[in-house]
């Protein structure tokens, strides 16, 4: 059951008051779900149309546009690695399928012990630094195979 | 107003118009996929490229606006080679599937790609996969893959009906449109948006796979499917007619129409249509040519006085039958003329948009007509004269469109109080079942003549391929029934 805390409905409808259209309210709306439950669920989208009388075609498109929300649930440690243009070019994209090989899991899932998400994401506006990636909210930058598998046996070591 | 030249053109708009609307005007080609003059500007789809004398880059057609002394073109080779390469990006996750598309033939991309095509595509990388036959309720189909974004159905969905049920999810060649959660699409004017879409992304589910669009004729016609009287186009060829789309009328639907009058067509194929004339006898029925049954009713009034004679019209037939009509009553001296009014709780409805609660092209006609002739009978005299027996012989102009009168069974009831039922009707009816004669009437496509509407406008409906050639209009059979000769050739 699909259940937004009340402080969080309060944030949003104060955001809703914040911009020029309630539009604009959107992206907070979204983190507001994203902090609670890790993830933005088909529910929580007709929650927010609900709450905030947008038509939910309109959240979902915002919803799906941005790789920063997650459209299922994530293990604890969400590895997000850069592929956009300056990413790629110094080897995004074969560092994701290194992490993958490595954790034995597709882009966009989950490992069996739910502990590690891979996902290929848009930039992270840290070009000067690439590759880059995300875990959670921490950066990993200039980014190489040794580097990763540093931070994964790090990773694997906490509970 | 303002002059400007288009290609060489010289011409003069009113001030506010858009380029892409001066190319129309001045009757020039230009490409486009995403403009549409029912919706707002999205300039998405860089197609309608055009050079302006004096600007130094290329601009779209459909966002700038004509200005006082504007030379405009799209001949020039550098606006060419950028529709050219403008569709080639677009073609880029296309699927080439138009044997199977049931756009094909009346495809945007099609059209333009026969002109601008770059024939050899210089795309190596393969074709980004997406989500094919969406179902999307019991109207609409939608193939992601097909679809190139040019937003027309959302813009529809946010501007026209207002339900926003339609959205672009996901980004970059990734994006696609859809509802949330695939959930149906079955707003009362969803068909529209089949009608919009530039390619074969949104089918119509009653339509794909029926037939190819070039063997369609169409010919323009008004819906009957209520008092508003949409501007359609019917589309039909010797196997029959298989479907209905709006035609632009910006005083009365505009672009549109709803999806109840996009079913007008279905009970004029012969298989749901009345062939033959059936008289009851005491042995059973006995078939009989049309005009041949009418002439025997004709034989059948002379046993009564003309006021045991009475006649019910429903508003579903033409003005110029009803005038017809009128005549051959004034003939048989009968001055019980009576209007069935079919769902009269609802007759006042209107959805605001097109819908509305009568469901008759032609009440405003009947109406008229029945007030140049002072006829002014009231459905109480009728069930009054009908109980005690002093009308004998019931006369029912009966619905075309028989699904808008509920009360069928229970109306036919009531008039089989009388000795005889004489009921003209386009289609069976299982309440028809007792009557003692019925006999086939041409339906809206099978005739020329006009409705009016509501707001009392008159718009002529056309003939056009007959499916039962024997079946008589209203003036016709009222004709012979009044026992005159139909004239040859004076048919409607």
């Amino acid at each position: 059951m699909f259940q937004l805390a009340n402080e969080r409905v309060e944030k949003i409808k104060s955001e809703m008051q914040r911009y020029e259209t309630k539009q604009s309210a959107i992206i907070p709306a979204l983190y507001q779900v994203q902090e609670q439950y890790g993830w933005v669920s088909k529910e929580a989208l007709d929650f927010l149309a609900d709450l905030m009388e947008i038509p939910v075609a309109e959240i979902r498109e915002v919803f799906t546009f941005y790789t920063m929300f997650n459209q299922k649930p994530t293990g604890k440690f969400h590895l997000q690695v850069c592929t956009n243009i300056s990413c790629s070019m110094a080897g995004g994209r074969e560092l994701t399928d290194y992490i993958c090989k490595k954790l034995n899991v597709k882009p966009g899932d989950t490992t069996a012990d739910g502990k590690f998400s891979v996902s290929k994401v848009e930039c992270l506006g840290s070009c000067d630094t690439a590759p880059v990636m995300q875990n959670n909210f921490e950066y990993h930058e200039n980014l190489n195979e040794a580097k990763i598998d540093q931070i994964i046996e790090s990773l694997q070591k906490l509970n | 107003m303002l002059k400007c030249t288009v290609n060489g053109k010289e011409i003069e708009v009113a001030e506010g118009t858009m380029v892409i609307e001066a190319f129309k005007q001045a009757g020039e080609d230009i490409a486009h996929y995403c403009w549409h003059p029912g919706l707002s500007v999205a300039g998405v789809c860089r197609l309608c490229m055009i050079e302006v004398e004096g600007a130094p880059r290329l601009m779209i057609a459909c966002n700038t606006q004509v200005t006082e002394g504007m030379v405009v073109s799209n001949n020039s080779a550098k606006v060419q080679e950028a529709v050219k390469w403008g569709l080639d990006f677009h073609l880029i996750n296309h699927p080439l599937d138009c044997p199977i598309c049931d756009q094909a033939g009346e495809c945007g991309l099609q059209d333009q790609y026969m002109k601008f095509g770059q024939y050899d595509p210089e795309m190596a990388e393969r074709k980004v996969k997406k989500r094919k036959v969406v179902d999307l309720g019991r109207k609409i189909v939608l193939d992601t893959e097909r679809c190139i974004l040019c937003s027309r159905c959302v813009r529809f969905t946010d501007e026209v009906t207002k339900t926003s049920e339609l959205g672009i999810f996901n980004r970059g060649d990734r994006s696609e449109i859809g509802t949330h959660e695939d959930k149906p699409l079955d707003n009362d004017y969803a068909v529209n948006v089949v009608d919009i879409c530039p390619v074969g992304a949104l089918t119509s589910k009653d339509f794909r796979f029926k037939q190819r669009v070039w063997y369609l004729d169409n010919d323009s016609t008004v819906c009957n499917g209520c008092s508003t009287g949409c501007n359609v186009n019917v589309y039909y060829n010797e196997k029959g007619y298989f479907r209905v789309k709006p035609e632009h009328n910006k005083d009365i639907n505009d672009y549109w129409m709803c999806d109840k009058g996009r079913n007008i067509f279905k009970h004029v194929n012969k298989e749901n249509r009345l062939l033959k004339a059936i008289k009851k006898t005491e042995a059973g029925t006995q078939m009989m040519a049309p005009g041949a049954a009418a002439k025997d009713v004709a034989s059948l009034i002379k046993n009564y006085s003309s006021d045991q004679v009475a006649v019910v019209f429903t508003g579903q037939y033409t003005n110029e039958e009803y005038e017809d009509a009128m005549m051959y009553i004034d003939k048989l001296g009968t001055k019980k003329v009576y209007h069935w009014v079919n769902n009269s709780e609802s007759f006042d409805d209107f959805d605001g948009i097109l819908l509305r609660g009568d469901k008759n092209p032609n009440t405003a006609g009947l109406i008229k007509a029945l007030e140049a002739k002072s006829l002014n009978s009231t459905w109480e005299q009728l069930e009054a004269e009908l109980n005690s027996g002093a009308i004998k012989l019931v006369i029912l102009a009966g619905p075309e469109l028989q699904e808008y009168f509920p009360d069928i069974q229970e109306k036919i009831q009531l008039f089989s109080k009388a000795e005889n039922l004489v009921v003209l009707s386009s289609n069976p009816n299982p309440a028809y079942r007792d009557v003692d004669y019925l006999i086939p009437m041409k339906t809206f496509v099978e005739k020329k003549g006009s409705f009016t509407n509501f707001a009392g406008t008159v718009q002529k409906i056309q003939k056009m391929r007959l499916v039962v050639s024997q079946a008589l209009s209203l003036g016709e059979a009222m004709q012979l029934m009044a026992g005159d000769e139909l004239q040859i050739g004076a048919s409607l």
